[in-house]
């Protein structure tokens, strides 16, 4: 074996984040790593990495026990991992990062630039990696990012690499790239452990799968030997509904029209509409333009063309401010970023756009805040201690649902979803669903952003396929992936 | 590449503009005198550099040039040769600097809480040190440093030249530069690549302190007094000098040739106004019109090649 652990235990402060975390790679495998967010996935990965030390339990390492003091230590012994949030510096070349902390060492501390661009090349070129040595990191994809990472560890002679969910940012055709290179990895002897939320692309690349819930190890075993739905029961520990679909309401009155929106570089001829009561997905590959048209229409980015209709009334909107007046929302890919105030309490976030509404002379009800608040809560059942919890410190599906509530709560009743179920684990993701269903059934009518084309046929009543800026077709609730991948990639070759 | 160019494009505008609009602004003395006053700002400039660059921020490079004037010119008053006083005057910058590193880097504060409060430390003990007074006598051997002559250039200009060629070597071709890079432009990559962050900061802030010492040296060479009250405001101009030569306050970027630009075309701002006669009231207005200008412009190119690419 290249890797053992065996009854891990790790506390921070009251809170265990391990249990019992068990787990055994050897070489030229990949070992899967499942479990729900939360479930002490990569606060083990951080142990074996070095980035956080165990309280208790055993690791051996080549069988040799080990304790990595710092990622440094665990990179010595062979230890890479690639990161979900690019740990690069974006304002140095690809090779500069490559070797960053692994320069040569010369007299003055002299740096021979040029020399580490050629040896970045060689590897780059090796591998068929669509890089170049000299690039600035901050110019590439996340995909890009990745590999830089991948080639760290390959140059830095690494026996085993840890992919903490790397394909959560990644469009189709750089995921089957991703798979590529691990297999690639897998076939030179390297161990992988590869963390993903995503269960379907599970069969794609997997060897062996542990996996943990609450802290501890509950099931480790070849893939093979395991179905699907096993695998769900084993992470949410109950039976779960992988088969949830939504069942189709009659649409309502038209509260949203797009027609012909366009930006230049970015979006051509956008037009579509959106009905209360429906929920309508947008397909389509990363760099299609999904984001862009949320982006447009909530008047982020300005349009150099197109005509906005809401509840039948055409509508200028040049900011977001004009976007929330006319009743539109915007759910962000991004929630930590541009969703939330993080460190602020929950109260405050339900409450920022519509502050009138519980406002009297221009002064703050706190009362009617907190009455708001704690309805809002029990509506969408936010778990938290109370709403002056910061909303940081929620799991991501209750911050969704805060986010979602914001909006509510201003009465906005045409929702964009960009992603909305990026980084939430698969228990949340229903009830994220079941509130977007509950949005629809209440009147309100719903744009869908999401790469799981999976998601969007359990949710969507109908589907918009975009690609490269047009809306290449649309396609009913009940197709097919094949369907949508035809459209959305219609004019490039499907790799073999 | 053109707007790359722009900071640099400015300063030779600039620059012929005044040549044409004043008959004494392409006179030796002129020229030397502009070089002379730029120089201080320059050298400290150099330093600030390399702070920024790491994610960084010194406040109290104004005050570090007092004390290390204050010191260098007290050793010389006590006996000291000027080498030997001037040593003194930089190795109090140095460890200032490395007291800075040492304090965000330990203590986990924001250097730009740790600088305030170093500056008015440092400016303090300076005036208890001095009971407020300059100090003067000074050998008349000092004053060749700030006002002397070497090849018929000021002496201050080969100092200033081996200073810039030297940080941008340390910047550009040593682990210390590239991970003075690494650092401002992401610390979390830089610790989890092995970088040893807090040693590497400590060094920049040493390094900066040094530069900033030399040029404390310089300040009371041409004053030929220990002024505790020299470099009042100056980190602000130094801060600017980065700023407009492309440096960004959120680290990862900037360089020693934009520094120099930034510095040179502050000199050249202020010089312009004394010659064409403008206000000095006015000449304050002017460049801090000129640093939003300048830093408007870069942002525009930045954003530019972000869609680009």
């Amino acid at each position: 074996m290249l890797l053992e652990l065996s009854g891990i235990q790790k506390r921070f402060g009251g809170v265990t984040a391990l249990r019992d975390g068990n787990l055994a790679v050897d070489a030229g495998e990949v070992h899967l790593l499942l479990g729900e967010n939360g479930a002490g996935k990569s606060t083990l990965m951080k142990i074996v990495a070095g980035i956080e030390q165990r309280d208790a339990g055993r690791m051996t390492w080549r069988g040799v026990e080990a304790a990595f003091g710092s990622p440094a230590e665990a990179a010595a012994a062979g230890i890479a991992m690639v990161h979900q949030e690019s740990l690069l510096a974006p304002h140095l070349s690809v090779a500069e990062n490559i070797f960053l902390g692994r320069e040569e060492r010369l007299p003055f501390g002299w740096v021979r630039r040029r020399r580490m661009i050629e040896s970045a090349a060689r590897l780059i070129a090796e591998h068929h990696f669509p890089l170049r040595a000299d690039w600035r990191v901050d110019r590439l994809s996340p995909a890009g990012k990745q590999l830089v990472e991948i080639c760290r560890a390959i140059q830095h002679g690494s026996s085993l690499l840890i992919f903490d969910e790397p394909t959560s940012s990644l469009s189709g055709a750089e995921t089957d790239e991703v798979f590529r290179i691990v297999r690639t990895l897998r076939a030179r002897g390297m161990g992988v452990i590869y963390i993903t939320h995503r269960l379907e692309e599970l069969r794609a690349v997997g060897d062996r799968v542990t996996i943990l819930r609450d802290g501890a190890t509950v099931h480790t075993g070849p893939l093979a030997e395991i179905t699907t739905d096993a695998i769900i029961r084993h992470m949410v520990g109950r039976e779960m509904v992988a088969g949830y679909r939504r069942q189709a309401l009659p649409p309502g009155r038209e509260l949203l029209r797009v027609e012909g929106l366009s930006r230049t570089g970015a979006l051509r001829g956008i037009g579509f509409c959106l009905r209360a009561g429906e929920i309508v997905g947008l397909a389509g590959l990363i760099g299609a333009g999904r984001t862009e048209t949320c982006r447009a229409i909530f008047g982020v980015d300005p349009i150099d063309g197109g005509r906005l209709f809401v509840d039948g009334r055409q509508t200028r909107i040049r900011s977001p401010r004009e976007a929330v007046a006319a009743g539109i929302a915007l759910v962000t890919e991004d929630r930590q970023k541009t969703g939330l105030a993080l460190p602020l309490p929950i109260a405050y976030n339900i409450t920022i756009a519509n502050l009138p509404e519980i406002s009297r002379f221009g002064l703050l009800n706190a009362i009617a805040q907190i009455r708001v608040t704690a309805e809002y809560m029990t509506r969408l059942r936010i778990r938290a201690a109370s709403g002056r919890q910061p909303a940081g410190r929620l799991s991501g599906g209750n911050q969704q649902k805060v986010v979602i509530a914001k909006w509510l709560f201003r009465r906005a009743r045409v929702f964009l979803f960009d992603e909305p179920t990026r980084g939430i684990d698969v228990g949340a993701k229903v009830e994220v669903f079941e509130l977007m269903d509950e949005l629809a059934r209440s009147g309100a009518a719903l744009l869908m952003v999401s790469s799981e084309m999976q998601e969007l046929l359990q949710v969507a009543d109908r589907i918009l396929v975009m690609r490269q800026g047009c809306i290449s077709g649309e396609l009913p609730g009940d197709t097919t992936q094949e369907a949508i991948m035809r459209l959305a990639a219609m004019e490039r070759e499907v790799a073999p | 590449m053109i707007e790359r160019l722009l900071p640099f494009l400015s300063l030779i505008v600039l620059f012929v503009a005044l040549a044409v609009a004043s008959p004494h602004f392409l006179t030796q003395t002129n020229l030397s005198s502009v070089v002379r006053q730029t120089a201080v700002i320059n050298i400290m400039s150099l330093g600030m550099t390399v702070i920024i660059i790491a994610g960084g921020i010194d406040l109290s490079v104004g005050a570090i040039l007092a004390m290390s004037g204050v010191l260098g010119t007290m050793a010389m008053e006590h006996g000291l040769s000027v080498p030997a006083g001037i040593v003194i005057g930089v190795l109090t910058g140095l460890l200032w600097g490395a007291a800075n590193g040492m304090l965000t880097t330990r203590l986990r504060i924001a250097p730009f809480i740790v600088t305030l409060g170093t500056l008015g430390i440092i400016r303090g003990l300076t005036l208890i040190i001095t009971n407020g007074l300059p100090v003067h006598r000074v050998p008349q051997a000092f004053s060749f440093l700030g006002e002397g002559n070497l090849l018929g250039v000021p002496f201050v200009l080969w100092v200033l030249v081996v200073c810039a060629l030297w940080t941008h070597v340390v910047l550009e071709h040593t682990r210390l530069g590239r991970y003075a890079f690494a650092i401002g432009s992401n610390p979390d990559a830089a610790v989890y690549a092995g970088v040893p962050v807090g040693f590497d900061t400590t060094a920049i802030y040493a390094l900066g302190g040094m530069l900033t010492g030399l040029a404390g040296m310089i300040e009371a060479s041409r004053l030929m007094t220990g002024q505790p009250s020299a470099g009042n405001g100056y980190e602000l101009q130094a801060i600017a000098a980065v700023v407009i030569g492309g440096g960004s306050l959120h680290g990862g970027e900037g360089s020693v040739v934009g520094t120099l630009i930034g510095a040179f075309i502050m000199g050249l701002l202020s010089n312009g106004s004394d010659l064409l006669g403008i206000s000095p009231y006015l000449q304050q207005a002017i460049i801090g019109a000129v640093i939003i200008l300048a830093v408007t412009v870069d942002e525009l190119r930045k954003r530019k090649s972000r869609v680009g690419a």
